[in-house]
């Protein structure tokens, strides 16, 4: 019988690392499906005489030219391709087709010569330090083996591999998630994503309301993390000195799936406006959950990471009316079925895309993105040095309209600029049946060029 | 607070509870049929009933079944399953005397299922679900009408099990093992078989429980029982590991208490783990083999 016990105190001990072990799942803020970006530019480690950056290269290695071959150029990517986030391996169908289209047309021109884009890429199941690892491997140590990392997905895991990539002086460009922490100048050599910044999406929607409901009380969900504090800290700043109020700020353990609390306690604070910053399966549910809760509501906003088709789909009817922020097109959009843009995206993906692949997927449509600007990029570098493409994406300018962005969107960076693409449409979801639902465009572009630095607390940006 | 104590917000949160402690009395009633019979805790019992939860879907959605017929086909042939992975899995490893490797071998069924599932069941793109709703939307009495469905469904899986446990000869067999399996064997219980049946209404117990927590939600994916079984885990060690009336009540206080930390104690805003772990803490200080749990008695 003694033994017995002791099975039993062994049995409870497993069972309370076992608890431990399941409850760090998964985290975060995934990037996804279509609405946030931004990236870092340097104070230091640029000479601005005339707002110009140029990275400072005195500590580099002599490895400017390394992952060039012949004339293939080699990007090194890593990011969940099995497990709780794979959605987000469906960015990489859509800039593999395009990179795919520009090869077959003879490879983007770079300084008179043609070049062939090739991708390598490792899974890492959202873990940072499997990124840190696959990176490593796919760069090499010395950073000779890939000319660029282009397009890792999550926070954590672009923060994971930051620090070596910038002593190699290797560019980590279109970090796929809308981290205000890209804006950090001790890290020139990171760069984000079109996903506009999430502090941006917290001010566009604080100005929505100044216009549309003055005196507003706001209830926010948001995940316990900096991903959440960039929300409420974002909102809070932005209504400063107006008559908008918070009645309540709600936070959730990133990876719970079970809002319905925090959400019947937001609603019961008298609140006309939900502010759900939730991401992943707690974003649908907690617009069901504001349903079942009979809670009347003026305006809903959604984050950016939420308005996948997936995970509206989800939400369906209950997600009717809801507001977010992107600067991608929906392609499900009819408004768009005449646009050149989209035909464009959708013939590419027909001719060089996976046979898989779900062209009205946003998040397909995001990576599609991505390649595009980095093919501008890499055709508008004088030369084709890590050095000179790092600067010539640092001093970005353009207004056409590239990839599958929405018209009117520009991406600018400078020395005093470290953020890709600041300027957002305002969004509404169309919920007509469960088959068909889109979002809209609502209004014109808002536009906060050169803002992010200043709508952004410090230490979120530097922290 | 003080001032206005609002009794409906009280019971809004409180129902809110019941919701998801019913879900994790389910799976800590599973948790509690292997431990009875094996005197295991079988870790990867939320991601077998995630497995199970797929087949509902695909039974319900791709097959068209009824909703309800699917969730006991797939409760059918969870118990399929889990009697094979027993036999197949669990019993190479038992012999050894040693109730780790049989730990060790559900640690890593909980990894390789998990991973399994996602490869069978996921399509790119489509990576969370809506699983069909066995329940009505909408509210009766200020309760949601599911958490009354849900509540029902537990109540009755809790009469089916007492009734073939208490009133069949299966029942007193799978007792007989549970209580003291050498002198089963000597009355002439097939106790292999004793145990590839407890760990199949285990894992058609916990089939049910999983397809009730994917109808909670908008959605599930493969993330659906990871929180759920740290809390199913909880309800068991407080019920007591080897009640089966334990692991019901302890999953209902677990979500309760889960609900009303949320609403009334701000300080714990994020980290509401915390209570259900020094709930375990306080009960097992005053009643270390839970709340109703059996006191082993020592005889020298």
């Amino acid at each position: 019988m003694q033994r017995q016990r002791t099975g039993r105190k062994v049995m409870l001990t497993m069972a309370a690392l076992a608890l431990v072990v399941t409850s760090c799942g998964r985290s975060d803020d995934n990037s996804g499906s279509s609405s946030n970006s931004n990236n870092g530019t340097s104070a230091d480690s640029g000479s601005s005489t005339d707002g110009a950056f140029a990275v400072d290269t005195a500590d580099c290695p002599d490895n400017g030219t390394d992952g060039i071959s012949g004339d293939t150029i080699t990007l090194a990517s890593s990011f969940p391709q099995s497990g709780l986030t794979a959605a987000f391996a469906q960015i990489s169908k859509g800039y593999k087709a395009y990179f795919a289209q520009v090869n077959d047309a003879g490879g983007v021109e770079v300084a008179g010569k043609k070049y062939k884009i090739e991708v390598v890429d490792k899974d890492d199941e959202y873990n940072a330090a499997k990124t840190s690892a696959n990176i490593n491997e796919l760069v090499g140590n010395d950073g000779s083996k890939a000319f660029a990392v282009f397009n890792v997905v999550g926070t954590a895991n672009n923060i994971a591999i930051r620090q070596d990539l910038g002593e190699n002086c290797v560019p980590n460009l279109f970090a796929a998630t809308g981290s205000p922490a890209w804006g950090n100048p001790d890290y020139p050599w990171l760069v984000g994503s079109t996903l506009a910044p999430y502090t941006v999406e917290a001010v566009a929607f604080a100005d929505y309301l100044k216009e549309n409901d003055p005196s507003a009380k706001v209830a926010m969900l948001v995940q316990n993390d900096d991903y959440g504090k960039a929300y409420e800290e974002g909102f809070k700043q932005a209504i400063d000195g107006t008559d908008i109020t918070v009645t309540k700020v709600a936070k959730y353990t990133a990876g719970a799936n079970d809002v319905a609390a925090p959400v019947t306690e937001l609603a019961a604070t008298g609140a006309d406006v939900f502010f759900n910053g939730s991401t992943l399966l707690a974003c649908p549910n907690a617009l069901q959950k504001a349903t079942e809760a009979n809670w009347t509501r003026a305006h809903t906003f959604v984050s950016g990471t939420c308005i996948s088709k997936t995970l509206m789909g989800l939400a369906g009817k209950d997600a009717d009316g809801v507001i977010a922020y992107t600067n991608t097109i929906d392609p499900a959009n009819p408004a768009y079925a005449d646009s050149e843009a989209l035909a464009t995206y959708k013939d590419t993906l027909e001719k060089f895309g996976d046979a898989d692949v779900d062209p009205e997927n946003g998040i397909v449509a995001y990576g599609y993105t991505q390649a595009a600007v980095l093919v501008k990029v890499l055709e508008e570098s004088p030369e084709l040095t890590r050095s000179a493409v790092l600067d010539t994406m640092r001093n970005i300018d353009i207004s056409d309209q590239m990839g599958m962005l929405v018209d009117g969107v520009t991406l600018k960076m400078s020395a005093d600029d470290a953020y890709l693409a600041e300027n957002v449409q305002t969004i509404q979801y169309k919920y007509v049946s469960d088959t068909e639902a889109y979002f809209e465009n609502v209004g014109d572009i808002l536009d906060f060029e050169g803002k992010t630095k200043d709508i952004t607390p410090e230490d979120l940006i530097n922290g | 607070m003080i001032l206005a104590f609002d009794f409906n917000l009280f019971f809004d949160q409180t129902m809110n509870g019941v919701a998801s402690g019913v879900i994790f009395s389910s799976i800590a009633l599973a948790i509690v049929l292997i431990y009875r019979t094996t005197g295991l805790l079988n870790f990867a019992q939320g991601e077998m009933a995630l497995f199970s939860t797929f087949i509902t879907y695909k039974l319900a959605v791709d097959v068209g079944l009824p909703i309800a017929v699917a969730v006991v086909a797939s409760a059918v042939i969870g118990f399929v399953g889990g009697a094979v992975i027993e036999r197949v899995l669990i019993r190479p490893v038992e012999g050894a005397h040693n109730p780790l490797n049989v730990v060790i071998v559900t640690l890593g069924l909980f990894l390789a299922i998990n991973a399994l599932a996602a490869l069978i069941f996921i399509k790119p793109g489509q990576e969370a679900l809506r699983m069909p709703e066995l329940f009505p939307a909408g509210e009766v009495l200020g309760i949601q009408k599911e958490t009354v469905g849900f509540a029902f469904v537990l109540v009755l899986e809790c009469v089916l099990l007492f009734l073939l446990l208490q009133k069949t000869k299966l029942g007193l067999a799978l007792r007989g093992v549970a209580s003291n399996p050498e002198s089963s064997k000597l009355v002439g219980i097939n106790t292999g078989t004793m145990l590839m049946v407890g760990w199949g209404l285990a894992a058609a117990v916990g089939a049910v429980g999983g397809s009730l927590a994917a109808m909670q939600g908008s959605g599930f994916d493969t993330s659906l029982m990871q929180t759920v079984l740290v809390f199913g885990f909880a309800a068991a060690a407080l019920g007591g590991f080897d009640s089966l009336i334990g692991a019901v009540v302890g999953g209902l206080i677990v979500g309760i208490a889960n609900a009303w930390t949320v609403q009334y104690v701000d300080a714990l805003e994020g980290i509401e783990l915390v209570v259900p772990f020094a709930l375990i803490l306080l009960v097992l200080l005053i009643r270390p083999n839970g709340l109703f749990g059996r006191t082993i008695v020592e005889r020298v």
